[in-house]
């Protein structure tokens, strides 16, 4: 048989390390990669993608079948991080739900406690989201970043609008900052180089691209990815760092993870549909790059972890 | 190596003689370099650049067809990039579903005719499963025809045929090759017949060797038999294995020029899965990942539907976004004093604010202006969504009949098109609503009453 | 231990003083009791504290702003010399200094010339006949061609009937001594007979090249006989009060008369022009013989009163872009209404004849080497290519250099603010004005030296929003960075200094505007450059045309990432090509050939149908830019700022 001369790329830049955790509690580190996902036969991918399972500081207003899959847990933040971690998470995602201002419009006080009692109840790595309403961001991820010295948790979301605030609290209490912008490589690269002049390292960032969910917008989140990775690979600094993903609460939010009735026969069984529709666009986002995944069903996570389990295996 | 349009444009006679169609040699250069233009075009080309510049044109993976029907037939190969973000990629891979002959004519019958009745539309778009594997499982040639005959029977599915044993197989091509089914597969063992068989009825044929350098080494046989259409399945059953061996092939085809490796794959993601939702996830990594033809075990609307959605995503050219047909949409069941939004036809400025306003949990009814699939802020740069065309788009949707109010709420990013909306659509009031779709709900519960 | 002191005298003044080894010229200077100005705080960064050392050594480093020719006579950076030992030095007068400063500035402003041999297209021709008499009947025309052609070689006269209505009087009552004004456009087309004059009138015959501006229309009066530029008259174009840019123009047309309104505006702002000229000389109107025009492609449009309407909608497309010979009668010009206009050819909707124009008056059409031209204007147009191949884009940039849209813009005229330094130690401001008033405003280079000064000395953040924590608490006068109306604002010149009793300010959103243009006509050149496939390195020069590079600071220009990263001596301002090219074909006929051939030639790349376009936009809304690494020089300078 002849011989063939498999092409392999090397790529001269690595993706940063950033890690999570700590400080008694146990440690995640994400990225490291030398080599485009789970292409091992040319290069390092030092740490497997993580798992997030996203957990609320309230009761959410999920889709019933989804909320159900955690039963009694979701009542209560500590219930429910324990319940995520009997799940197989890597990490547990908070969200500071109660916080925006059409819900409880809870503040710091609220946020520090809930943060606390996630901390006390799980020793996991912890991410705490904010309600995407950018004062009320400030507010609680402040509060956040405080309750959790001691141990790096990931802050998110900064903005361009809001990032400064976010990031003097990761300055000042050792956090690590999630990045987000809107599906665009020119600015996920700019927001870095801006939280990075302002004296955060670079290997305490993690980019959120923004997400958009299997038949939403997929394809955005997926060319985004690729092109930001392999702009990291090929030694730019600013754009070389894990990025996070949301396919969790983007699948959970459209009309084929929820509607059960009035929507066309060639869609299939909700169970089967919906499962799939959060394992799917996680197992295309990781293809694309993705290095922390925050999920939101036990049994789309467990098919993902198997998925990666079989992407690592050499 | 593709060329540039200069490195084109050396080659050309720089005459700028416009018979071509285009206004100068370097702008017919830079066509040809994204081929969107033919070399046949030019007619003062010497002979000398037209070898030198279809040596470089020729498609490093050869475009290969299986099957006739209208709609459903598979044309894959032709891929000139590793990233869709390069340029796009081109030929969506077909799905086909394995039937194997043992399974019972009914069975036969029903399942093919639930394939071929199968369609969903998507944004615009009829996505359907493009055909049928038939498997030789019983290794008899008249159950296998006749399993043939059933599916075809179902309508205009295009046909893979399963077997091993050229004999067999001639006899199915016998009543089938005029709908140009993929012979499956020519092996090491028999590699010489099913050549034969592919020149002799004109189809497609597979090759199925274990391994990369295997199948290659494979192709090449076949292909110096004088076999042009190949379809390569280089054995690999598993998520990384696929991954990687699918990844090393199209490399080995665009970035070496390796010929063997230039021609579409088949991929058979159910054959060594756990379960059903672990092949369609296999099958979503083939589509991302290079496959051409993929093969699923089992025929389910609820996983079918996930990959067709999948495919229309990564095959979506980025430089053309999917656009939404202009109209009127509604949320819900939007009544007479339900909001009215107005935004453009781009299908991610779409989603996102439909998704909103549907969280918003006002049913509500979405004016959808053609802004050639642009989104707000940059349709409202080009001038395509100024407010001559939304109060054109307002006036000819009828949503004057739907609502009792004139309230019409327009994009945050387009306020200073407020005024002159006012002049133009006199009898309604223009609110400007949130620059972000995200913020939709809690303006809507701040302003509507 | 004494420390070893040094001897430092400064001239004209001869104040001495005494400092140790590695003290700073400027701050010897200061204990002198001499005053250097450092008007960027003392990094190098701007070149306006060159002394002239007469004796002695100082230790200095290499800087860009001293040419080789001023380091070998002696020149340093008072900011960056230290004292190596006993030293005289020469501190020129303020105004001395700023001319050193001007020299290495690497301008260049160019008017009007012509390296083309003088052949016009109209020329007159003194002919004497006999007069007829009952032997010698020949018609008068006859007569006139008959000695037209014994005289000069003229055959083949073609005469048009307003000049055959005069024939027979004009030659009588000048006793059969005239000039035939004649037109041959070509050596292939038949001469016209354009014009007869009593006597001898050939060193009269004028031409004139116009400049169609969208803001300013130029006239230049020219004397077809010797070539030279007899005179220049700008004014601002009539049509701005029915609109600033193209598309507002192209809007108004559609108005009921809108068309024929903007046609006439155009025609009367030429007409006032001639006549302005014409008076100023004595010289009647009617002895203009030829016009050429250049503009952009509506503006040539609207001159001709061609529907400009298809060249505003997708997708894009010109009425012509080669224009058929038209007399001045038909279009209403105040010249020889048998004179012939010829408009420069367009290309596309986008780029018209200026660039046409440009193309020429630059030489960029014949280069060897690849080159990139750009006429910044409210749209920028870049044409990138040799003499093998040009290929040309349009990218709408706004006005913002023009003066719109930002707070404190103006127009680069007197009072306008057209440089500005800020002290990286005390965030102090130096600013030069136009003709030496009180400031009113910032016109284009301005801006783009304020947001530089700004980016580098920390005030604006690379995303160009203003730094208030850290910047405020080092600044001399806090006041200059606060609050506005629409965020943070920086004072420039405070109301007692201005000239207009205000605070002139730069605000976040007039930095935001800035950043967009810059950034548009960055990712134009960038787009070009891919759409070609060659990189930004490649290119081995960059012309300049348009009255907008006249006095803009390459080095900020960079910083703020206008102009890409290469070395300030690739770069060269050539002023107003649109006209020099307009000139050039008023006085050859080759030329103006030519000029039909690099359009036919030029490459039109749409950028709006182009993706890439978007991409290399986002990327360039940056100060410098995204990629820092593509402004080496950029990163250096912030590198050492910290």
């Amino acid at each position: 048989m002849p011989v063939v001369e498999i092409p392999t790329e090397k790529w001269k830049g690595k993706i940063r390390e950033v890690t999570l955790g700590g400080g008694g509690r146990k440690t995640v580190v994400v990225g490291g990669e030398t080599t485009l996902p789970f292409l091992h036969f040319e290069g390092e991918m030092p740490n497997r993608p993580v798992i997030a399972i996203e957990i609320q500081d309230c009761e959410p207003d999920w889709t019933g079948r989804l909320v159900s899959a955690w039963g009694d847990a979701v009542k209560d933040p500590a219930s429910w991080a324990k319940a995520a971690a009997a799940a197989g998470a890597d990490v547990i995602a908070l969200s500071l739900e109660s916080a925006h201002p059409d819900n409880q419009n809870t503040g710091a006080k609220e946020a520090e406690a809930s943060v606390k009692k996630v901390l006390d109840a799980v020793d996991l790595p912890l991410m705490v989201f904010g309600p995407y309403v950018a004062e009320k961001d400030n507010e609680v991820l402040v509060a956040a970043a405080d309750a959790a010295r001691g141990t790096v948790v990931a802050l998110g979301s900064c903005e361009e609008k809001n990032f400064r605030t976010i990031v003097a609290a990761c300055l000042a209490s050792g956090h690590v900052a999630i990045a987000k912008t809107p599906i665009e490589i020119n600015l996920a690269k700019q927001l870095n180089i801006l939280i990075t002049d302002m004296g955060l390292p670079a290997d305490r960032i993690l980019m959120d691209p923004t997400t958009g969910a299997l038949g939403y917008g997929l394809e955005y989140t997926y060319s985004v990815m690729e092109r930001l990775r392999m702009a990291g690979l090929q030694g730019d600094g600013m754009t070389g760092l894990p990025i996070m993903v949301t396919p969790g609460e983007e699948a959970w939010r459209q009309k084929e993870a929820k509607a059960a009735d009035g929507v066309p026969e060639a869609w299939g069984k909700i169970e089967d549909r919906a499962i799939i529709w959060e394992a799917m666009t996680a197992t295309s986002l990781l293809l694309a790059g993705a290095d922390v995944l925050v999920m939101r069903h036990p049994k789309a996570i467990e098919l993902v972890r198997a998925t990666v389990d079989k992407w690592m295996a050499k | 190596m593709a060329l540039t349009g200069l490195d084109i444009y050396k080659l050309l006679p720089k005459t700028n003689c416009k018979q071509c169609g285009q206004p100068t040699c370097l702008a017919f250069a830079m066509k040809l370099s994204q081929k969107q233009a033919e070399l046949a075009a030019c007619p003062h080309v010497s002979d000398q650049a037209k070898q030198a510049l279809e040596a470089a044109s020729r498609p490093p993976i050869r475009l290969v067809t299986v099957g006739v029907g209208d709609g459903r037939k598979i044309e894959v190969g032709n891929e000139t990039v590793m990233c869709r973000h390069e340029k796009t990629f081109f030929h969506e891979p077909g799905y086909v579903v394995r039937i194997k002959d043992t399974a019972g004519d009914d069975e036969i019958a029903q399942t093919a005719a639930a394939i071929a009745a199968y369609g969903v539309e998507r944004v615009g778009m009829d996505l359907r499963v493009s055909g049928v594997a038939v498997e030789n499982a019983s290794k008899n040639t008249a159950a296998f025809l006749k399993a043939v005959d059933l599916v075809k029977a179902a309508g205009d599915l295009s046909l893979v045929l399963m077997s091993a044993d050229p004999a067999v197989m001639e006899a199915a091509l016998a009543k089938s090759a005029s709908s140009k089914p993929l012979i499956y597969a020519a092996t090491k063992d028999n590699a010489a017949q099913m050549a034969a068989l592919a020149l002799k009825f004109k189809c497609p044929v597979a090759v199925c060797a274990e391994g990369l350098e295997a199948a290659t080494a494979l192709a090449e046989e076949v292909n110096k038999a004088g076999v042009e259409d190949i379809v390569l399945d280089p054995g690999t059953r598993g998520f990384a294995d696929s991954l990687v061996t699918l990844t090393q092939l199209r490399r080995l085809a665009l970035k070496k020029n390796f010929r063997p490796a230039g021609y579409p794959i088949i991929t058979f993601p159910g054959e060594q899965a756990s379960s059903p939702e672990e092949e369609t996830l296999l099958a979503g990594q083939q589509v991302a990942k290079y496959a051409g033809i993929v093969v699923l075990e089992r025929f389910d609307p609820s996983t079918i539907y996930p990959l067709l959605t999948l495919r229309q995503n990564i095959y979506t050219d980025p430089q053309k976004p999917i656009q939404m047909q202009p109209g009127i949409y509604t949320i819900g069941e939007p009544g007479t004093s339900s909001p009215v939004y107005v935004t453009t036809n781009f299908s991610l400025t779409y989603f996102s604010v439909a998704g909103e306003v549907e969280g918003s949990g006002l049913p509500s009814w979405l004016l959808v202006t053609d802004s050639e699939g642009l989104s707000v802020l940059t349709a409202w740069a080009a001038g395509k969504f100024d407010a001559e065309k939304i109060a054109k788009s307002a006036k000819t949707s009828g949503i004057a009949d739907k609502v009792s109010h004139r309230k019409i709420i327009i994009p945050g990013h387009v306020a200073t098109l407020r005024g002159e909306l006012e002049d133009e659509l006199s009898d309604w009031q223009i609110m400007v609503g949130p620059r972000e779709a995200v913020d939709i709900p809690s303006f809507i519960k701040r302003t509507w009453n | 231990m004494a420390e070893e002191k040094s001897k430092i005298s400064f001239l004209p003044s001869h104040a001495v003083a005494d400092v140790p080894k590695g003290t700073l010229l400027v701050d010897a200077a200061e204990g002198a009791g001499v005053h250097i100005d450092i008007p960027c705080g003392g990094q190098g960064r701007c070149g306006r504290c060159k002394v002239k050392l007469e004796s002695g050594s100082v230790e200095d480093s290499q800087n860009p702003h001293l040419t080789a020719e001023q380091v070998r006579d002696g020149w340093v950076l008072s900011c960056l010399a230290t004292v190596a030992g006993d030293v005289v030095v020469t501190v020129p007068p303020a105004r001395a200094r700023e001319r050193v400063a001007d020299t290495a500035a690497h301008r260049t402003a160019v008017t009007v010339h012509s390296d083309w041999p003088l052949d016009p297209a109209v020329r007159g021709y003194y002919v004497e006949m006999s007069a007829p008499s009952l032997d010698d009947n020949m018609c008068d025309l006859d007569r006139l061609k008959a000695a037209l052609g014994r005289t000069h070689g003229l055959s083949d006269v073609a005469v048009g009937l307003p000049v055959l209505q005069d024939l027979g009087k004009t030659l009588r009552a000048a006793d059969w001594k005239v000039t035939a004004v004649v037109e041959q456009g070509n050596v292939n087309l038949p001469p016209r007979l354009m014009d007869i004059r009593a006597g001898d009138r050939t060193g009269t015959s004028f031409g004139v090249a116009v400049d169609i501006g969208t803001t300013t229309v130029v006239v230049y009066l020219t004397n077809l006989k010797t070539g030279e530029l007899v005179k220049r008259a700008s004014a601002f174009n009539r049509q701005i009060s029915r609109g600033e840019d193209v598309i507002s123009r192209i809007i108004y047309s559609q108005r009921g008369k809108g068309l024929d309104e903007l046609r006439s505006l155009v025609v009367q702002t030429i007409n006032e022009l001639l006549e302005e000229v014409c008076t100023s000389l004595d010289v009647p109107t009617s002895a203009i013989d030829d016009m050429v025009v250049a503009g952009n492609t509506t503006m040539t449009q609207l001159f001709f009163g061609l529907d400009p309407k298809t060249i505003r909608e997708e997708p894009y497309i010109p009425t012509a872009v080669h224009y058929p010979p038209v007399l001045a009668r038909e279009v209403g010009v105040a010249i020889n209404p048998n004179a012939s206009v010829y408009a420069l050819p367009c290309v596309a909707a986008y780029v018209g004849g200026d660039i046409t124009a440009g193309v020429l008056g630059s030489g960029t059409y014949k280069s060897d080497v690849l080159t990139l031209f750009m006429d910044v204007g409210t749209n920028g147009e870049m044409v990138l290519g040799n003499a093998d191949w040009l290929m040309t884009c349009a990218c709408s940039a706004g006005p913002a250099f023009e003066g719109a849209g930002v707070r404190c813009g103006m127009r680069a005229t007197t009072g306008a603010i057209e440089d500005v330094r800020i002290s990286s130690r005390t965030y102090e401001t130096t600013i030069k004005v136009i003709d030496d008033v009180k400031p009113q405003g910032l016109c284009g280079s301005g801006m783009i030296s304020a947001v530089a000064e700004m980016f580098v000395t920390g005030i604006l953040d690379k995303s160009g929003k203003m730094q208030v924590d850290g910047v405020r608490a080092r600044m001399r006068n806090p006041q200059r960075l606060r609050s506005g109306d629409h965020g943070y604002e920086y004072v420039l010149v405070f109301a007692e200094q201005s000239g207009t009793g205000e605070d002139i300010v730069l605000t976040e959103v007039d930095v935001d505007n800035l950043v967009r243009t810059k950034g548009a006509i960055f990712a134009g050149i960038t787009s070009l450059v891919e759409g070609v496939g060659v990189t930004l390195t490649d290119i081995e020069q960059v012309l300049i045309g348009g009255a907008f590079g006249q006095h803009i600071s390459v080095e900020q220009a960079i910083q703020i990432g206008l102009l890409p990263d290469l070395p300030w001596d690739k770069f060269k301002f050539l002023g107003n090509t649109s006209a020099l090219g307009a000139f050039n074909a008023l006085l050859s006929r080759e030329a103006r050939v030519k000029t039909d051939e690099i359009a036919g030639r030029m490459t039109y790349l749409e950028l709006i149908a182009d993706n890439s376009f978007m991409n290399e936009f986002m990327s360039a809304l940056f100060l410098p830019h995204t990629d820092l690494d593509a402004f080496p020089a950029v990163k250096a300078v912030l590198e050492a700022a910290g």
